[in-house]
């Protein structure tokens, strides 16, 4: 019997320095849950979760990379199928927040051009060893033109908004292009957009 | 509902068969089993429950799970674990085979289960056990008519608690399925195969939200009218058509309305007309209850048969589906003027069948009539996702002229004019359909309700008179409306005797019926709840390995020794798992680099086993111009590779090939051995890469010290050479005793050179051919235009004087070999040439360029043109040096650095 239990399928990268969270944000997300023992990724890893947006049942797989320095040129090659890219930087690590523009610019030349991206400040729950304001953060997303978000995978802070936010605008893009080839499902898509913003129906 | 009666009649001829459990008595401890099931927490906890238990929550509450047994297939190469399960719905009174595949072997929740086939225990089944060229005699196929065979294979020990042996499973299943074709006639009213539907549905999430159905599924009642009519080919007319569609105290949500013998001329019957009547639609949508609003859903019409299916307006977005479907009877079974036209609808979760038929005529056709029907049932297979037939639905509205007449007993008047309740049903008793009925022959599993009008045959039109032409037909209940399902309360059930245009008044039945609904909020929170059971099952299911190291060090790695590291590979999931390691990306294009080899590249690794992976790291002839240049290029931490190892539908692990290159001479640029102080073997790897970054032109010697060694021992040889120069097949590096060459050289050592004159030959050349560039980059093609040592010289003054120098010293000492008819000209043009001309674009070999390059050498080296190598190079103090000085003077080891060899050399310049 078939197993196609879902819609569309995304993948999503999470980059970043190692220690930022990111394997926390995707354990939280995937299994809701959060342990504060720091196993260092050595490799790349998948989790998958689906969700629902618009109607439509969506299969995110998520992959979380090495964020080690040693493993920067490899992870690299792993840049090119994502269709959708998380760089996290942790708001109590200065060193982070400055790597972005470095990560930024690895995006720039190893991942898809159309790929969407979205920086998180990850670990917004640690208020009094903050060194990265979410000023400085908005400002390079805004620089950049990206999405932006200070998440907390401890807290469960803006995690599923953020995922859902970023498949959401995939989706966007990808339904573009559908609607272009094929004009009946033009109507369709728009009455659906004028919907309340689709993070909530499927982030409860 | 008329199914219970059926259903107990049922039990009893189990409960005569020992070896199965009666479906009472599945019934009964079902409600145990509902108990336990519907305790969502408990659902993945630890209580551990055996085999069957796991295996009866894959199944809803009224299914009861049997037995099981444990079988394999073979797919492939691979044995996949199946447990085989007989399932008795108690619903559908009907058993079947599942066939679920497990994550691991005994399943240790429901999760690890999925199914994988499902075979019915219908007619069509079939278990055989054909072993011929079979590897093993424990095996069995099963067949049905929707499932292609599938051979399983078991063991002959059984491992899953509860599980039975085969000869056991065997006799359950033959006695389940003997129990069924051999019981009561009316097998077909009782016996459905529908519930397997909801495994056959596509999808995890789909079959795990069907099996969870009575969380969220609520019953919501609906109002559905079905009336019929044979128009007897009038037109539609003035006939007061609400007369007979708008009774009823509550305005009914579905309309199923039927017309026989529409324009049935002859014109109509040859053509075939096939396109709904407008007029007639119309007429009916204005004649309906006036408390709603109304929508035409669909019409499907054969030649005279015509069903029209109406909604009320604000159910259109619950129907999830409407397909239609036509069965021709009559002439020949093509003709169409008699047969039946059905539609198919979804409204919410439920079900619905609406089937029209006009059946054979004539009193005396009850025979043909019966064989329409089986006919029509037979033929009714809708167009949809599952191909469903008319038994497929959960509501079935049988409406129609199914010309069954009454059967007058001779000499009995039938009281057909009488308007006492009891008068029909004295007539009842001779009506040919419910004696048709009565002994199984067609209609099984229908009912009708209690009839209380008048028949509706035939009638003189335009009164209400029955027939008084010379025929005198007989008065029949001609048009009925039939059911079969759950949850149906038929509410009225009428004639029109006002309408009388046709020579039959048409009938009503007016039902209602509980549709299964979901409930919004519950449905969405169990959607949400198994989404995140499918995600988790596959993120569980994935597999995995583990190593019991990602770093590999290598420690001190020296050229030309082979340094071996192993690790392990371990599968502690469930299933078998494969891992290889990854190809990389251009120019790479392999999985590790060229100083590393690894064995095996790719495994399969059973449950709980390990493979022990071998690694071996050789900085050689081959590979060391390539890790040199890593060295010099890498920015960050150096490592000497990283291999991904992959696991098939799984994660990547990243294993760092770390350890300290010892620097040698071999492989390092003229340049940079000219930048050296000290022997190499005292420098670390990060000296010897800052070394070779960096480009001032300031050297601390002429020409490197090994170079100026080899040639110096080799000059001492005379004519003890033979052989040298004449390959370019490095065979004395392959000997551990090149590695004390290696050491003489890197340690600048005073002892006597510790090898051969051959060896050292071959030194010299692996000095020259193994750095990055070759020594007369970057002038190399332009030097292969020269035609002249003249010519060639002009460039070559050119050359970074390290280059130069070794250049110049080179020709010198090889022309005086040449000379003295120690070595031969040709080899030793013919190597050199590819050697200091080497192509640092294409790596194949090219005979054209060759021979350029042999030609470019021999004017250097060939005694006839001596007089041009003075000209060119009147900086260079000449050969002299060379001859006179010996190894034994210079420093050895340590930061001393002046020995005499060296001074010597500082004096060259
Ligand atoms: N306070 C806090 N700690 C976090 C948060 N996310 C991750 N951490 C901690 O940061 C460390 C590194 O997290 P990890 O997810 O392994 O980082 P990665 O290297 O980016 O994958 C762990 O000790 C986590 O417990 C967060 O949101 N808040
Ligand atoms: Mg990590």
């Amino acid at each position: 019997m078939a197993k196609k239990t879902y819609d569309l399928l995304f993948k999503l990268l999470l980059i970043g320095d190692s220690g930022v969270g990111k394997t926390c944000i995707l354990f939280r997300f995937s299994d809701d849950a959060f342990t504060s023992t720091f196993i260092s990724t050595i490799g790349i890893d998948f989790k998958i979760k689906t969700v629902e947006l618009r109607g439509k049942k969506i299969k995110l797989q998520i992959w979380d990379t090495a964020g080690q320095e040693r493993f920067h040129t490899i992870t690299t090659s792993y840049y090119r199928g994502a269709m959708g890219i998380m760089l996290v930087y942790d708001i109590t690590n200065e060193k982070s927040f400055e790597n972005i523009v470095k990560w930024l610019r690895n995006i720039d030349e190893h991942a898809n051009e159309d790929v969407e991206k979205m920086i998180l400040g990850n670990k917004c729950d640690m208020t009094d060893k903050r060194v990265v304001s979410k000023e400085r953060g908005e400002a390079i997303a805004v620089e950049h033109s990206i999405r932006f978000m200070e998440t907390s995978a401890k807290s469960n802070i803006n995690i599923e908004r953020a995922f859902c936010e970023l498949a959401e605008a995939i989706l966007d893009k990808t339904s573009g292009r559908e609607a272009a080839e094929n004009p009946d499902r033009l109507v369709v898509d728009r009455r659906n957009n004028e919907k309340a913003p689709a993070y909530k129906s499927c982030c409860s | 509902m008329n199914t219970d009666p059926a259903m107990t009649s049922k039990s009893t001829t189990l409960s005569s068969l020992n070896s199965i459990p009666t479906i009472s008595a599945a019934v009964s401890s079902s409600g145990l089993l509902g108990s336990v099931a519907s305790d969502n927490d408990m659902r993945d906890g630890e209580i551990s429950l055996n085999t069957i238990e796991i295996v009866q929550r894959k199944f809803k509450d009224n299914e009861k799970v049997l037995s099981i047994f444990e079988a394999y297939q073979i797919i492939g190469q691979e044995h996949r674990s199946r447990l085989l399960a007989l399932v008795v719905s108690v619903a559908g009174g009907t058993y079947a085979v599942f066939s679920l595949a497990t994550a691991r072997l005994p399943p240790r929740n429901v999760n690890d289960l999925s199914i994988d086939k499902i075979f019915a225990l219908n007619e069509t089944f079939q278990i055989g056990s054909d072993k011929k060229g079979s590897i093993s005699q424990l095996q069995f196929d099963l067949k049905t008519a929707d499932e292609a065979a599938v051979k399983y294979f078991y063991y002959p020990i059984i491992s899953a608690e509860g599980a039975s042996d085969f000869e056991t499973f065997h006799a359950q299943i033959i006695s389940a399925k003997f129990s069924m074709t051999h019981s009561t006639a009316a097998t077909e009213s009782i016996l459905s195969y529908s519930w397997l539907n909801d495994y056959r549905q596509i999808g995890e999430v789909k079959q795990e939200l069907k099996r969870r159905e009575n969380e969220y599924i609520v019953f919501k009642d609906f109002i559905v009218y079905c009336g019929t009519w044979n128009v007897n080919n009038k037109p539609y007319s003035d006939s007061p058509l609400h007369l007979w569609l708008s009774n009823g105290e509550q305005p009914a949500d579905i309309y199923a309305i039927a017309l026989q013998e529409l324009d049935t001329s002859a014109k109509a019957i040859t053509f075939s007309e096939n396109r709904p009547d407008p007029m007639w639609i119309s007429k009916m949508l204005s004649s309906l209850h006036k408390d709603g609003e109304y929508e035409e859903l669909t019409s499907v019409r054969l030649v005279g048969m015509m069903l029209t299916i109406i909604i009320r307006k604000q159910l259109r977005p619950y129907i999830a589906r409407c397909r239609v479907k036509t069965v021709a009877r009559g002439v020949f079974n093509t003709l169409g003027n008699k047969g039946g036209v059905a539609v198919s609808i979804q409204l919410n979760e439920g079900n619905l069948c609406f089937v029209n038929s006009h059946l054979a005529a004539h009193m005396a056709f009850v025979e043909a009539r019966n064989e329409d029907y089986a006919g029509i049932v037979r033929g009714l297979v809708f167009d949809d996702d599952l191909k469903r037939t008319i038994n497929d639905h959960d509501h079935i509205f049988w409406i129609g002229d199914l010309n069954y007449r009454i059967e007058e007993p001779p000499g009995l008047q039938l009281p057909c004019n009488r308007a006492s309740p009891n008068a029909y049903d004295v007539l009842m008793k001779y009506d040919q359909l419910r004696i048709e009925m009565g002994k199984g022959n067609c209609f099984d599993g229908y009912s009708e309700g209690r009839i209380k009008f008048r028949p509706t045959y035939k009638y003189d039109v335009g009164t209400d008179n029955f027939d008084s032409s010379e025929k005198q037909r007989a008065p029949a209940y001609c048009d009925r409306v039939l059911w079969k399902g759950v949850r149906i309360e038929q509410l009225a059930y009428n004639s029109i005797m006002e309408i009388r245009q046709s020579d039959h008044k048409p009938v009503y039945a007016i039902f209602r019926v509980k549709i299964k609904t979901k409930d919004e909020k519950r449905y969405k929170r169990i959607h949400e709840e198994v989404l995140k059971l499918v995600d988790k099952r596959e993120n569980e299911n994935q597999p995995q390995i583990s190593v019991d190291k990602t770093v590999l060090d290598f420690g001190v790695v020296r050229f030309n020794e082979l340094s071996v590291c192993d690790f392990t590979v371990s599968n502690n999931c469930p299933m078998p798992v494969e891992f290889m390691f990854k190809v990389k990306d251009p120019p790479l294009n392999d999985i590790c680099e060229k100083w590393l080899q690894v064995e095996p590249r790719a495994e399969t690794l059973m449950t709980d086993s390990t493979k022990r992976v071998r690694v071996k790291l050789l900085a050689d002839v081959r590979s060391i111009t390539g890790l040199l240049k890593k060295i010099r290029t890498t920015n960050w931490k150096f490592d000497f590779d990283i291999l991904i190892l992959h696991v098939k539908n799984g994660p990547d692990m990243f294993l760092t090939v770390t350890g300290e290159y010892k620097p040698s001479c071999f492989g390092l640029s003229v340049e940079t051995l000219c930048r050296t102080n000290q022997p190499l073997n005292t420098y670390t790897q990060a000296q010897v890469k800052d070394l070779m970054n960096d480009d001032s032109p300031e050297f601390r010697v002429t020409m490197p010290r090994e170079f100026f060694f080899l040639i110096d021992y080799l000059h001492k040889q005379g004519n003890k050479v033979e052989g040298a120069f004449e390959t370019l097949e490095y065979k004395h590096a392959r000997s551990l005793q090149f590695n004390v060459i290696r050491d003489w050289l890197d340690t600048w050592s005073s002892e006597e050179f510790p090898g051969t004159p051959q060896a050292a030959a071959e030194a010299l050349l692996m000095l020259l051919d193994l750095p990055e560039k070759p020594l007369l980059d970057p002038f190399v093609e332009d030097l292969l235009q020269t035609n002249t040592a003249a010519e060639a010289m002009e460039l070559i003054s050119l050359l970074s004087s390290p280059r130069r120098n070794v250049f110049v010293h080179l020709c010198m000492f090889l022309r005086q070999g040449i000379e003295r008819q120690y070595y031969n000209l040709q080899h030793v043009a013919s190597v050199f040439g590819r050697i200091l001309l080497r192509s640092t674009a294409h790596a194949g070999r090219d005979f054209y360029r060759e021979t350029r390059c042999r030609d470019f050498m021999h004017r250097f080296i060939s005694s006839d043109i001596g007089g041009t190598l003075s000209t060119g190079i009147a900086d260079s103090s000449g050969i002299s040096g060379v001859g006179g000085g010996a190894n034994g003077g210079s420093s050895n080891g340590g930061g001393g650095g002046d020995g005499s060899n060296t001074a010597r050399i500082n004096a060259i310049n």
